[in-house]
């Protein structure tokens, strides 16, 4: 009898003492797994320059013998913290751009509390982010602040821009921003104004609690979550692969819950009457029309994005008014855009190549 | 090196990925629908109204048991985040003074490297 094609008896004892050692490391490192608390994220040397209630503005030291003229101030999205972007060494943003020359400020958000479920969109975008390019531009001694936006803090960051036209914002970088809610397909369809009561939900909680937001997260893709368990579980003898894992899980489930108001406006302004990508967007009476914004632009997108589809952010370069645009997508996921291995040798780069020519 | 299409935990993984892939693809197309939006949304009403009712229970349970409600706890933390605040912006103040001082400082601006980097492209590539 032939052996099938391709298979190499000769091999299968080699593969099957593997295995065993294998089982035998998943056991011992199983236990090993629950014992230990994974490693430490964010913990890039920083000063907290301010804090207001769910705000925090942070100042990370310097990690080069000259920097940049301009600062960069990372605006993250108010559903996660920030130490996605600063993971460990090796595997930080942060501490590339540091290494890279660039004077990072980051505004961060922690759970907002009770008396904070009166927040509206107004105090996000015209107290927040303005409070903190005034005390970056105190602490820097520069005018021009060059701002990052991941996600809706790339939404919060555009509302800024369009109503900030004379400045002081001078670069604006989005990573994986939505501006067209309706193609958010899911998001669209569990909010639907026809049954999703959003004045009847923040009336009786207040803020809108971290399990619903992860839980709509998870809903995009239900079946992910088992699987990554199973994953996890073949290659706990891998140090790297668990290592990875854990500060990717712990970042995930660590969801922010959203001030009452702030979601509000966010289910009837954005995901219902889509007003940003229909130029009828308003904060605090404000206009913020994407067409105002005049400054250089980079949007990074994911090609494989399932929070934010490129259907739903693709219109943001042909809607912005900068003469200086440019969308670049990656490879990549929502989150493997920003941060890990992916990251480290696309998106990284590219940014640091558009934003150093910038900030001089 | 064995065949990938025999390798049995190649073969497992490979199995895992496209379960992964189809179920999470008929799950959106079933929550694409009106239907259960609908349904999702009714749940989440009731869970939420239930959420509030026990609030307000729990509310005069810690009244009766003379425990401090929620509302003087968030007095305290509000009263301790004002102090937070105002050694914040003390500290700010003494790092600016000790600057103009020029007196060094950890992590104050005196110390910061000059603003002087240029991109690779204007330095002959050097970083």
């Amino acid at each position: 009898m032939n052996a099938p094609a391709g298979l190499d008896f000769a091999s299968i004892p080699e593969r099957i003492q593997s295995e065993v050692q294998r089982a035998i490391q998943r056991s011992i490192k199983g236990v090993e797994y629950f014992s230990t608390s994974g490693p430490s994220l964010g913990s890039t040397p920083k000063d907290v320059l301010h804090s207001r209630g769910t705000m925090s503005l942070y100042h990370y030291r310097p990690m080069s013998d000259e920097i940049y003229r301009v600062p960069v101030l990372i605006v993250m999205a108010t559903t996660n913290r920030g130490y996605i972007l600063d993971l460990v060494p090796g595997q930080s943003f942060i501490e590339f751009l540091l290494k890279r020359g660039y004077d990072v400020y980051m505004l961060d958000w922690s759970a907002p509390r009770p008396e904070e479920k009166s927040l509206r969109m107004e105090d996000y975008v015209l107290d927040f982010i303005p409070d903190c390019i005034r005390r970056v531009q105190a602490d820097s001694g520069e005018q021009d602040v060059s701002v990052i936006g991941y996600c809706f803090g790339g939404v919060l960051s555009l509302l800024y821009g369009s109503i900030h036209k004379d400045g002081p914002m001078k670069n604006l970088i989005c990573f994986t921003t939505p501006i067209d809610f309706r193609e958010m397909k899911l998001f669209s369809n569990f909010s639907d104004r026809r049954y999703f009561d959003v004045d009847h939900l923040v009336d009786s909680v207040g803020n809108v609690p971290p399990e619903m937001i992860l839980s709509s997260f998870e809903m995009l893709r239900p079946a992910s979550r088992t699987v990554s368990q199973i994953q996890l579980w073949e290659n706990i003898w891998n140090d790297e692969f668990v290592k990875s894992y854990r500060m990717f899980d712990r970042w995930a489930t660590d969801t922010l819950p959203l001030a009452g108001e702030y979601f509000r406006a966010i289910t009837k302004d954005l995901m219902w009457d889509n007003k940003l990508f229909n130029d009828t967007m308003s904060v605090g009476g404000r206009a913020a029309r994407l067409e105002d914004i005049k400054v250089p632009i980079l949007h990074a997108v994911a090609e494989h994005d399932h929070i934010v589809p490129y259907d739903a952010a693709k219109h943001l370069i042909a809607k912005i008014g900068s003469a200086d645009k440019e969308e670049v997508m990656l490879k990549g996921g929502h989150v493997s855009l920003v941060a890990g291995a992916n990251a480290v040798k696309r998106l990284w780069p590219k940014l640091d190549s558009w934003l150093g020519k910038r900030s001089t | 090196m064995t065949d990938k299409t025999n390798d049995p935990v190649a073969m497992w993984q490979k199995m895992m990925g496209e379960m992964e892939k189809g179920f999470n693809s008929f799950a959106n197309q079933a929550m694409s629908s009106p239907e259960f939006s609908q349904a999702m949304n009714r749940a989440g009403g009731v869970a939420a109204g239930a959420q509030k009712q026990l609030g307000d229970l729990m509310e005069k349970y810690l009244v009766t048991m003379n425990l401090p409600s929620r509302e003087q706890v968030t007095g305290l933390a509000e009263r301790l985040q004002a102090i937070e605040g105002q050694i914040g912006e003390i500290k700010l103040m003494l790092s600016q003074i000790a600057a103009s001082a020029g007196v060094a400082q950890g992590t104050d601006s005196a110390l910061r490297p000059p603003r002087t980097k240029r991109p690779p492209s204007e330095n002959g590539g050097q970083t």
